[in-house]
């Protein structure tokens, strides 16, 4: 089970992420806000997922993505995107992110494909 | 699994009155200075932000004028600027427009979908030829032409294959 770094500005998307994945036995070591307390909580925790919206205050999700993997390259994030973005998608995987979870969330989907990263990761 | 949507619907309410509160703030920031970068930017994450949580609750009225403000405020932040003063005014019959869905949603009820010519106008590349009047007459704009959203990630598009980018 995994250690998770949750970074949305919505309460109510941090809440929903923390309600469908710690019934699967992972841990919530951390909520960020921002893009820059997502930097800042990654390298304070060390968790083994991030979910990471791309649509925050102060710095996005796609550059929060960047500065964490040009310094922890084997970093496991997941991108929370909506509808429209898929630009952004393709640019926060070019930079190393592993995967995506769509808003609104389906939470089998979003089960599955943080367990589907967390065995490739291993 | 199942999510207990009754306690979203809780949050929901309490994000979204703040969220309209920072759009009505930074419209009036706008009022006053059309370029207001961080005005614009403010807009543009809250009508995201109500955007994304509608969705999950199937508020399809919220989540689809919301969106369309998303689309034309992607658009302002593109431009670096509000374009006209209709553009504006429109900013701010839709920002009425959310607060009426999300009263509704607060009193137990449905909202009510947003005029079309409303969504049709916000959707249009610029306001130019957004006055009033095309409201009050309820003309619709061609709706086919245009831009609307570009969607080909689905709601439950989950765990892409970007096999070209994928390590």
């Amino acid at each position: 089970m995994a250690r998770v770094l949750i970074a949305d500005d919505a309460s109510f998307m941090r809440q929903m992420i923390r309600e469908i994945i710690e019934p699967e036995g992972h841990e919530v070591v951390g909520e960020a806000t921002n893009g820059i307390e997502a930097v800042d909580l990654f390298n304070e925790l060390s968790p083994d997922l991030v979910t990471m919206d791309i649509v925050m205050p102060k710095r996005s999700g796609i550059d929060a993505v960047k500065t964490i993997l040009a310094e922890h390259p084997t970093a496991c994030v997941v991108m929370c995107s909506a509808l429209g973005q898929e630009t952004l998608v393709m640019e926060a995987l070019q930079a190393g992110a592993r995967d995506f979870i769509v808003k609104p969330f389906k939470p089998d989907s979003v089960i599955a494909t943080i367990a589907k990263v967390l065995e490739k990761g291993e | 699994m199942s999510l207990d949507m009754a306690k979203y619907r809780s949050i929901f309410l309490e994000e979204a009155t703040d969220h309209l509160g920072e759009i009505s703030r930074a419209l009036f920031e706008l009022e006053k200075e059309m370029a207001n970068a961080e005005a614009i930017d403010t807009l543009f994450r809250m009508a995201h932000s109500i955007k994304s949580m509608a969705a999950s609750l199937g508020y399809d009225a919220v989540a689809d004028l919301s969106h369309r403000m998303e689309d034309r405020m992607e658009g302002i932040r593109a431009g670096g600027r509000v374009r006209s003063q209709d553009e504006l005014a429109l900013l701010f019959r839709a920002l009425e427009a959310l607060e009426a869905m999300v009263e509704a949603v607060s009193n137990e009820e449905d909202p009510t979908p947003a005029d079309e010519a409303l969504l049709a106008l916000l959707g249009k590349e610029t306001a130019e030829a957004a006055p009033s009047e095309t409201l009050s007459d309820g003309s619709v704009p061609d709706a086919e032409s245009q831009p609307g959203p570009s969607v080909p990630i689905q709601p439950d598009r989950v765990g892409g294959e970007p096999k070209k980018v994928r390590r």
